[in-house]
């Protein structure tokens, strides 16, 4: 295609430079000078500009119905005239009154021939290459959402406010943007938009909402004002994560959410990270088996936070004391729920499923993969690294200590031998 | 003469930052004398005495919250998922006794022993041996399965005298053969800079300096004693003993206290916060080793009782009869104390004052809660 166009761009600058040429004949050719118009016919000259480009760029009815002459490989009308100036060329010669003035201070201009500008043809260039380069919007890297200008990961502000009630602190993500085709009698086939998108404060409240209209924009809008509308509340155990591991389901898609510690992150699917950000949840952990349609997961992970039971409630259902252990406070056994009556051992019946996880996880059990050994480490080389790395292994604590007592990597022999030292420097 | 000097110090950069560091190291505070236990008395049987260890235990006051709390020296580079158990009571019980244990030897208290002797033994003078050599020859039984302390370490001097090593060799050559985790050979600056070691501590690092002069050091060495002695009277000066409770460092410093006779400011801040039972036991601690407390033959029965009732982390918010009366027992003994005994009379006597103004609306609370109850 760009071979096209400069082969477009050279025939479209010769004719002047026939004409230059010719000129340049009639004048050294004094004896055979005729006014005969030379019939110089062909389509350059005989269209205008505009129809010209009209035949190069245009694209059949049915071929723009499948989507050709768009995006990258587009050929665009390029406005030739830009950059150039009346009386001003190739070659460089001052036309006094037409690219100079007549009379400049005291003195009469001539017309003469100055040297040549050598960048004019790539000033010209660069002008024309910029009108038809295609140019994607440019986000700054905290507005763009998951994939560059597209709009699902993106945030659209709060909900708009209903009379008097504003939406302090909510913040709305899209989650899902897409065109939906129908096709109808009389109108053929039409698009209608539909989105998905999810706001909250980042405080427990959130909802998700879903909006259609024959625009992306107003399908946005009535998505997050219908979210906005549909808030839920959700407990965050000490103000980062979610209560207990749970498994939901929604269709054909499976869920499986693991509680995590503090510092941990959002490990999980990008819609998912999105509601979490949204409802306030900082670390957990989720997989998906199954279908990844995505309102299908959304719906599953809003109904999997909704069912969560709070401690106490697990301890009533148990009857036995609910108690925490972490490894940063050595283990310490630390009751955060205890029933109003609790089992003994013996009304404990035996094919009980006593672990907390298993009975969180409604004895799902999420399938752990093997790890296999990187590639690299049954290979040789990986064998030599290891064997000549080895006694270098306790050198940057050491460097560290000397570091302590010295204030410099020095040892005691350096005070004993200082030459050394000198010759390196 | 003087303007003189001020023009020098003008017109010589060098010596204004000369003069500037003078005064910051005027301004610091220096001032407090460490003291050791080098007297004639040894305080190790003292301190080992099983009464004496329990009323330091109880004085520790161990809250589990705070001596099972999160510590940056775990080793622990990132934290992990918390585990959740369904325990009957039974299991927990089981647990949290297991917990306890765990408690007690985190709370293990730093021995307290008199401060260590010289080492000199000579084992042969062999003058043929003169002039052999110009190193001493060090020689060390590495047999494995010795304590370090009986470890066989000698050394043949280059006059030929045979003779046992000297405490800070033996350490040296301890640590070189059998290195101990976190002991380091050369002392560390935050020892060794007055500067460094005072600087953390007014930044409140006592546990911290502690924790780490318990590592370098051996409990009888004149270094540990002094640091720790300086970090004790730190403490006491600035009345920050909640900063060691719940540690185990809490008994060796109100051992130190009690030793010294310098109580007066940690009875005073028991009483105001309301600690009388407490207070008791550190009077009851005095009179065990300096047994100069005026009624000092009815403490025992006292301490008894208190040892019987459980720890009160926080105020209580609700009493028995049975609490009352000990609690006016409590009282009335402190009260013979700072008569008697008392150093700082009048501010001790203002604390006593507030908490029993305190106490009496909360006798007349729950005696009025009792009775809307119908208990009484």
């Amino acid at each position: 295609m760009a071979t096209k166009i400069l082969t477009l761009g050279n025939i479209l600058s010769r004719p002047i430079n026939f004409l230059l040429k010719q000129n340049n004949v009639n004048s050294n050719l004094k004896t055979n000078f005729s006014t005969t118009t030379v019939a110089c016919v062909n389509f350059f000259n005989k269209l205008p500009a505009e129809k010209l480009w009209k035949s190069v760029t245009s694209v059949s009815n049915a071929g723009a119905k499948k989507g050709r002459g768009k995006g990258a490989g587009r050929i665009r009308i390029r406005d030739l005239n830009r950059g150039q100036v009346i009386g001003v060329g190739k070659v460089n010669i001052l036309w006094p009154g037409l690219s100079a003035p007549v009379i400049r201070g005291r003195e009469l201009l001539r017309q003469q021939r100055l040297p040549e500008d050598p960048e004019r043809l790539e000033k010209l260039i660069k002008i024309r290459d910029s009108m038809i380069k295609f140019r994607r919007l440019k986000l700054s890297p905290i507005e763009r959402g998951w994939s560059g200008s597209k709009l699902p990961g993106r945030s659209i502000g709060p909900p708009d406010k209903i009379g008097e009630d504003e939406f302090t602190g909510f913040d709305t993500k899209v989650l899902q943007l897409r065109a939906l085709l129908i096709m109808k009698g009389s109108l053929g086939r039409t698009r209608n938009y539909q989105a998905m998108v999810v706001t909250g404060n980042g405080q427990g409240l959130a909802g998700f909402g879903f909006g259609k209209a024959k625009e992306a924009p107003a399908a946005l809008r009535k998505a997050k004002n219908r979210a906005g509308q549909k808030l839920m509340h959700f407990e965050i155990y000490n103000g980062h994560t979610i209560n207990h591991d749970f498994y939901t389901a929604f269709g054909k898609t499976k869920i499986f959410v693991q509680k995590k510690n503090e510092g941990y992150g959002l490990v999980c699917h990008r819609a998912i990270k999105e509601i979490c950000q949204a409802i306030g949840i900082k670390d957990l952990r989720a997989k998906v088996e199954g279908s990844n349609n995505l309102q299908h997961l959304v719906k599953a992970f809003f109904i999997g936070l909704l069912q969560q039971k709070t401690h106490q409630q697990l301890a009533e259902e148990k009857k036995l004391h609910l108690v925490e252990y972490k490894s940063e406070n050595a283990y310490f056994p630390k009751v955060i729920a205890s029933p109003s009556e609790v089992r003994t051992k013996e009304q404990i019946p035996k094919d009980e499923t006593l672990d907390f996880t298993q009975y969180v996880m409604n004895d799902k059990v999420i399938l752990k993969k093997k790890k296999f050994p990187r590639f690299y480490e049954s290979m040789p080389h990986y064998k030599i690294f290891l064997r000549k790395y080895e006694k270098y292994r306790n050198h940057e604590k050491i460097r560290l200590n000397l570091k302590v007592e010295y204030g410099e990597v020095k040892s005691f022999l350096t005070d004993k031998y200082p030459e050394k030292n000198e010759q390196e420097a | 003469m003087s303007y003189l000097f001020r023009k020098l110090a003008q017109t010589n950069p060098k010596n204004r930052i000369h003069d500037a560091q003078i005064f910051v190291i005027s301004c610091r505070k220096l001032s407090i004398v460490p003291s050791l236990y080098d007297g004639e008395q040894d305080p190790a049987p003292k301190f080992f005495s099983s009464n004496v260890q329990v009323m330091l235990k109880r004085l520790t006051r161990p809250d589990y919250n705070k001596v099972f709390r999160k510590r940056t020296n775990q080793g622990l580079t990132i934290l992990k998922t918390p585990s959740y158990k369904f325990l009957t009571n039974e299991e927990l019980e089981v647990e949290l006794a297991n917990a306890k244990k765990k408690a007690e030897k985190l709370l293990q208290m730093p021995p307290v022993v008199k401060i260590q002797k010289h080492i000199d033994d000579v084992l042969s003078k062999d003058p043929a041996l003169i002039g052999y050599d110009t190193a001493k020859y060090l020689f060390t039984d590495i047999t494995f399965g010795v304590a370090n302390e009986h470890r066989f370490i000698i050394e043949r001097d280059p006059d030929g005298i045979l003779r046992s090593c000297d405490h800070d060799v033996r350490k040296r050559l301890n640590q070189t053969y059998f290195p101990m985790n976190g002991r380091k050979l050369r002392e560390p600056l935050m020892f060794t800079d007055q500067e460094k070691l005072y600087s953390l501590l007014d930044r409140e690092k006592y546990e911290f300096v502690l924790d780490r002069a318990c590592v370098q050091y051996e409990p009888d060495e004149p270094s540990y004693q002094k640091i720790t002695s300086i970090t004790y009277q730190h403490i006491d000066t600035l009345s920050k003993y909640e900063l060691l409770r719940s540690t185990r460092h809490f008994g060796p410093l109100v051992f130190y206290l009690t030793w010294h006779q310098s109580i007066d400011n940690l009875i005073l801040e028991l009483l105001q916060n309301s600690a009388v039972r407490d207070a008791v036991l550190l009077t009851a601690l005095r009179q065990d080793l300096h047994g100069d407390v005026v009624n000092g033959e009815s403490l025992p029965s006292l301490v008894h009782q208190v040892l019987a009732t459980p720890i009160q982390l926080t105020k209580p918010e609700c009493l028995t009869e049975e609490d009352i009366q000990l609690d006016s027992k409590c009282l009335k003994c402190i009260e013979k104390y700072i008569k008697t005994n008392s150093s700082m009379k009048s501010q001790q006597e203002l604390a006593l004052q507030g908490f029993r103004e305190n106490y009496k609306q909360l006798i007349e609370l729950s005696r009025g809660l009792q009775k809307a109850h119908g208990k009484a």
